[in-house]
């Protein structure tokens, strides 16, 4: 069965990552995804040339490219350009990521775009807006989470709060929100019978990302200090060390949960202090109350959890139903049946870097699978797509419009 | 102007985090979502800090929606929502007590799209694993960027296992609408059910990484040492930390930008030479041994004159906000980030706007403040009585 999006044509004039990774998503729901590269382009700047390197290409450009056909196009050249304006009348989707005013300069703004093809969902992403003092800055991941607060929130418990050392997930959260806006937009278009232009911006995708933690703020004027493992609205929520010093993160969410845990302790016969009355005791009774004494709390249950192994309070909590796990590494984890089972890991061949590990579509379809295969070259399929323009060509009946610049 | 998912209905059976901020999203951008909360109410009304008597995570998540009450040890309660998702277009549902009567297999709604939100995903040993943002932030490795080697494990503050599933179930509720059939309005076929989970949401969020790990040419770059790197708190200032990095800073415009930051001792220093090459910043090959160098430098200024100074000279430079800070940017408030929702009691909560901007059907600032619990009860199952006009669909 073809994925959900199965028909839908996107001309992706999208760099770097957020843009590549929402039209990454498209074509993993089915869209025939038409990535264009410029044909001068030096590949060591693909993927913005973030390290490492696989056969000299960005493992940027090799992630953010999934899922998709390559196309070569000089928007410069009037030729291209013309080219450019016949594929984008067979295109439902178009999407850019560029600072205000390089489409118009290259010949896609808007109206342009619009006057080729009407119906088209034309979505624009940018760093930081399109209006206010910022919306010339240039916007990529790692200031997106010092700009955003992102980074406040977390570190060891009375340490300083740190950057997350893993710069994608504010690129990727909005390549996210930008591929859910598109839908929305040919949603819409199902309704209406219209195109539209719709724009999304990191910053407040990436605010939105951390809607919980910034109206925490906003209600209450405390700013939260980095409290390791432990959450800030839920109590006990935080990673105790077991028997043998291996580390598990247990999670009581709710009244119920707490019941079934302080059950677990009790049945453990740790020899703890107050551990056998945690249901009982006054100090316990509602998470607000178990937050307000954390540290108390976290230094008892550290205690009892230090003399049961890891295995015996995952089996434990598990079978009580609540919440917990444990760090799980990369060798690991790409064999481990929870994460290929589901395909959320996989191994995908490429044309020019050999098999790679990826995640794989986060989605389970019943009925229109979702999919998911390597990186294209750029320009990788140019001869095929220019192929299927001609042969439209030679069947249609109106001659393409030729637009002036 | 309707927003672009307007006509749609969204019934809700979902809590905590994942499941309320995914039928938000379907209701700011215009459904009409009705929330089913169990009789002591959804989780996080309970959590801390407690504001007036509900979580302000609860208050954002929970916006733009209808509130009723359901009891799953009654089977008419069972009944009725039943019913309720017959006459939806999309279900979203998690696995907290959910009763085996609402599952996919069990309704007979074929054009519902019905998304299950777990913890670790449907299929595999771990499926009916009960999850925590905790729980799965580890079991995804997302904890490994946080903290330092050997120490007590770090988790991301915010909610990202939670958010990023709830961004990747909204993709999946809307292509799923999408390949519906509603060539029959009232009577649309072609629903299916799509499963979304915290643990393949992380795992695919860190695709960059994998793809590092795969077969790196050469074992460097931020993708892979970033393992071991020591924790990032940003370049430090007189007043407040910053990021910083030369971006194109080379030759002429490097020696000036040493001596406009009075950095003159770094000349002498054996490590100059990759003070004046590593480029990228905090993200850099020798970001960590090169810090001290930089600080001792930007020490002597706060963090506007260090910015000012930077992006004269051609490089980068951001302030490092928190959230009182972000919350007061001009940025911010030019783009809207950060809306007024009257509650229902007139007093009006800040909280994070929706990130979308449509042209052609706006998006309205929402103004549904969050539901009381089972305020909208009578009105909901009113609408549900069987000489009720169903709500129209996609239309």
């Amino acid at each position: 069965m073809p994925g959900p999006l199965d028909g839908v044509r996107v001309f992706d004039l999208t760099l770097w990552m957020v843009g590549p990774w929402a039209s990454t998503q498209l074509g993993a729901l089915g869209a025939d995804v038409i990535h264009i590269e410029q044909p001068s382009i030096d590949p060591r700047t693909l993927g913005a040339g973030v390290p490492p390197t696989i056969n000299g290409t960005s493992i940027g450009y090799m992630t953010w490219n999934q899922n998709k056909r390559g196309l070569f196009l000089d928007l410069k050249s009037a030729a291209d350009r013309q080219t450019a304006y016949e594929l984008l009348q067979t295109c439902d989707v178009f999407l850019i990521n560029m600072r205000p005013g390089a489409a118009e300069r290259m010949g896609v703004g808007y109206e342009q775009v619009k006057a080729v093809n009407p119906d088209i969902i034309y979505t624009a992403i940018t760093g930081w807006g399109e209006v206010g003092p910022m919306r010339d800055k240039p916007g990529a991941d790692v200031q997106a989470q010092y700009f955003t607060g992102f980074w406040s929130v977390s570190g060891a418990e009375g340490g300083r709060p740190e950057v997350y050392r893993h710069m994608a997930q504010i690129d990727a959260t909005t390549g996210n929100v930008a591929a859910q806006a598109v839908l929305m937009g040919l949603l819409a278009r199902k309704r209406t019978g219209k195109g539209q232009r719709i724009h999304v911006g990191m910053l407040r995708a990436g605010m939105a990302l951390q809607s919980g933690r910034i109206a925490e703020y906003l209600s209450t004027g405390d700013l939260h200090q980095p409290q390791g493992s432990a959450a800030f609205a839920t109590a006990p929520d935080q990673a105790f060390q077991c028997q043998w010093g291996d580390w598990i993160g247990v999670s009581v969410t709710s009244e119920d949960e707490w019941q079934r845990f302080a059950a677990v302790m009790r049945e453990s016969e740790a020899e703890v202090e107050g551990i056998d009355d945690l249901a009982t005791d006054p100090r316990w009774s509602t998470n607000r109350d178990r937050v307000a004494r954390r540290t108390e709390l976290a230094t008892m249950l550290q205690a009892g959890f230090f003399q049961r192994p890891r295995h015996y309070w995952m089996l434990r909590l598990s079978a009580a139903g609540v919440p917990c796990g444990y760090p799980i590494s990369f060798e690991t984890l790409q064999h481990h049946a929870q994460a290929i089972e589901n395909h959320y890991l996989r191994e995908v061949e490429t044309s020019g870097w050999g098999n790679v590990w990826t995640g794989g579509a986060p989605w389970e379809f019943s009925r229109t699978s979702a999919r998911w295969f390597g990186a294209c070259l750029p320009g990788e399929h140019t001869g095929e797509i220019l192929d299927e323009l001609a042969a439209r060509r030679a069947t249609a009946d109106e001659p393409t419009p030729v637009i002036g610049d | 102007m309707p927003g672009p998912l307007d006509g749609f209905r969204v019934v809700e059976i979902a809590e905590g985090v994942a499941g309320p901020y995914t039928a938000m999203s379907l209701g700011d951008a215009g459904s009409d979502v009705i929330k089913i909360e169990p009789p002591q109410g959804d989780r996080s009304r309970g959590w801390a800090p407690s504001l007036d008597s509900a979580s302000p995570v609860f208050r954002t998540l929970n916006r733009s929606k209808r509130g009723i009450v359901l009891d799953w040890s009654s089977e008419q309660d069972i009944e009725t929502a039943r019913r309720l998702l017959a006459q939806a277009d999309v279900a979203v549902v998690d696995k907290y007590g959910l009763p085996p009567e609402l599952g996919w297999e069990r309704l007979n709604a074929p054009g519902l799209v019905y998304c299950a939100i777990s913890g670790f995903g449907p299929q595999g040993p771990w499926a009916d694993r009960p999850a925590s943002e905790l729980g799965t932030q580890m079991a995804s490795e997302a904890t490994s960027s946080l903290g330092n080697l050997g120490e007590p494990p770090v988790r991301h503050g915010s909610d990202i296992g939670s958010v990023f599933a709830a961004n990747n179930a909204i993709q999946a509720i809307c292509a799923a609408l999408y390949a519906r059939d509603d060539s029959d309005p009232s009577n649309p076929t072609g629903g299916q059910r799509v499963e979304v989970s915290l643990f393949g949401s992380l795992i695919a969020m860190r695709s960059t990484l994998w793809v590092a790990l795969s077969n790196p040419d050469e074992w460097w770059g931020f993708h892979l040492d970033s393992y071991v790197k020591p924790p990032d708190h940003g370049y430090q200032c007189r007043d407040l930390p910053i990021y910083f990095s030369l971006a194109r800073i080379r030759g002429e415009a490097f020696d000036s930008l040493i001596d406009e930051l009075g950095m003159d001792w770094a000349r002498e220093h054996p490590d100059y030479e990759k003070l004046r090459t590593d480029g990228a910043g905090g993200a850099g090959r020798y970001a960590a041994e090169l810090k001290p160098l930089w600080e001792r430098g930007f020490a002597n200024f706060n963090a506007d004159r260090v910015m000012e100074i930077v992006e004269r000279h051609g490089g980068w430079a951001f302030p490092m906000h928190d959230y009182e800070r972000l919350s007061n940017d001009p940025q911010v408030a030019a783009v809207g980030a950060i809306i007024d929702l009257e509650q229902s009691d007139g007093s009006l909560m800040s909280q994070i706007a929706p990130p979308w901007d449509f042209e052609g059907t706006p998006v309205p600032t929402p103004t549904r403040p969050v539901p009381k619990l089972g305020e909208h009860q009578s009105e909901v199952l009113r609408e549900l009585s069987p000489n009720a006009t169903p709500p129209k669909i996609g239309t």
